[in-house]
């Protein structure tokens, strides 16, 4: 009796030692027991200073009303005209694809593939998977694709370039403004709510606290 | 002697994907992602390698062709890169030229000499500052992407200032090298493994 009962327990005991029982820097590869930083805090690697986890307060919940938030933005900042230009008479307004169709039409598309990548697809993928992640995580929810979503977000992240996007708006808007008289759309107004979204989102999403999240979601 | 005990010394692997500990000497599948986990990423200095010296190849055209071409009442000026930040300085936008300049033409040059700087380290075992390899290898990371802004900026000047002969801005051939340059050394970036630094040194 007292044996069965073990054996029914141990899976069960097993499910409950932490996840991670011993980490590793990822930049050092020193061995390190689990940092537990209170919410807010950062924890660093002893040895060479990177920062190996920063958990926040609802991450998760955080997390899921940004991307939300963001995916209702990428809309109007995708189709509404962000910048107007009125040069000699002549007028014109563009939005985030009009560069990527005119360097289309002047078959430079290396250029073009690239811009609409990192402007327009992949922020908008990454709003995706952080929606969906988080998500089937607030509704613990298990998923057989919640580890290759995850894994994407994290290798397509640096490939999303929202915030490039805006200092090049930035230095053409200067560029132009000598010249021209330039007027701005609600499209800009829509991708700066964006930008400031995005940037919010990277800084809610823990990569650490998600990993552990889904690892307990996956074994249960 | 070495004091410090790495994870590799004690038999664990990290993942790289998710960060999980698995007890194994050799590469294997990670139980926790499923993705391929090995020690150290030492094949992967050929393909940094590789990406470091078509980056420098590619530099030299985005640098000598024009990157794009602006026409104003039928006259076409052809810039390059350089030329391009001439003609900010002589509009005075010193600060806008300057941001130009470092975006475009530093932080490029920056990171293939930086990369190489990494790679001949590791490869021949230098014994250096490590924290201060580290830190080049973090900013050379994070600053990579910013490159975009040339790429970016003409993308937009090209959709906005499309009026025929009035007024009209194209892409040179330059365009296309230097994204190339930009993807390829974020590609060599991500490639190369920062604790290969920390495994040679003997403090
Ligand atoms: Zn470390």
């Amino acid at each position: 009796m007292a044996k069965t009962a073990l054996l029914f327990l141990w899976p069960c005991a097993f499910s409950l030692v932490p996840v991670y029982a011993f980490e590793a820097c990822p930049e050092c590869d020193l061995l390190l027991n689990p940092a537990e930083p209170e919410h807010g805090d950062k924890a660093h690697c002893p040895r060479c200073g990177y920062l190996l986890q920063r958990p926040h307060k609802h991450s998760i919940e955080r997390t899921l009303a940004l991307s939300l938030a963001g995916l209702i933005l990428i809309v109007p900042a995708n189709l509404l005209p962000m910048i107007a230009v009125k040069l000699l008479g002549n007028s014109q307004d563009g939005n985030l694809w009009s560069g990527v169709l005119a360097l289309f039409n002047e078959e430079m598309w290396a250029v073009a593939v690239l811009v609409m990548l990192s402007s327009v697809l992949l922020p908008l993928v990454n709003m995706g998977l952080a929606f969906v992640i988080s998500l089937h995580l607030f509704i613990k929810k298990p998923s057989n694709y919640l580890i290759f979503w995850m894994r994407w977000y994290q290798h397509l992240n640096e490939w999303a370039m929202i915030e490039v996007y805006a200092l090049g708006i930035i230095v053409a808007w200067v560029k132009l403004a000598d010249d021209a008289d330039i007027r701005f759309g609600f499209g800009l107004y829509a991708f700066v709510g964006l930008l400031i979204v995005n940037a919010m989102l990277a800084n809610e999403l823990d990569c650490y606290t998600f990993w552990q999240r889904i690892s307990q979601l996956s074994k249960k | 002697m070495k004091l410090i005990k790495t994870a590799l010394a004690q038999g664990f692997i990290r993942c790289h994907d998710c960060g999980y500990l698995i007890k194994s000497k050799v590469q294997c599948l990670c139980p926790v992602c499923k993705s391929s986990v090995s020690a150290r990423r030492h094949q992967n200095l050929h393909l940094t390698t590789a990406l470091i010296i078509s980056s420098f190849c590619l530099y030299i055209p985005a640098n000598i062709y024009p990157i794009m071409a602006v026409t104003e009442l039928g006259v076409t000026a052809r810039h390059t890169i350089a030329g391009g930040i001439m003609v900010l300085i002589q509009k005075d936008m010193v600060p806008i030229a300057i941001l130009v300049l470092v975006a475009s033409i530093l932080v490029p040059l920056m990171k293939l000499l930086g990369i190489t700087l990494l790679l001949l380290c590791v490869h021949y075992r230098w014994q250096v500052n490590v924290h201060l390899f580290t830190r080049m290898y973090r900013i050379i990371a994070f600053v990579g992407r910013w490159s975009m802004l040339d790429i970016f900026m003409i993308s937009i000047l090209v959709g906005l200032v499309n009026m025929g002969g009035v007024a009209n801005v194209i892409a040179g051939p330059a365009a296309t090298a230097f994204a190339a340059v930009v993807v390829l050394t974020m590609f060599a970036a991500k490639s190369f493994d920062p604790r290969l630094i920390w495994d040679h040194q003997l403090t």
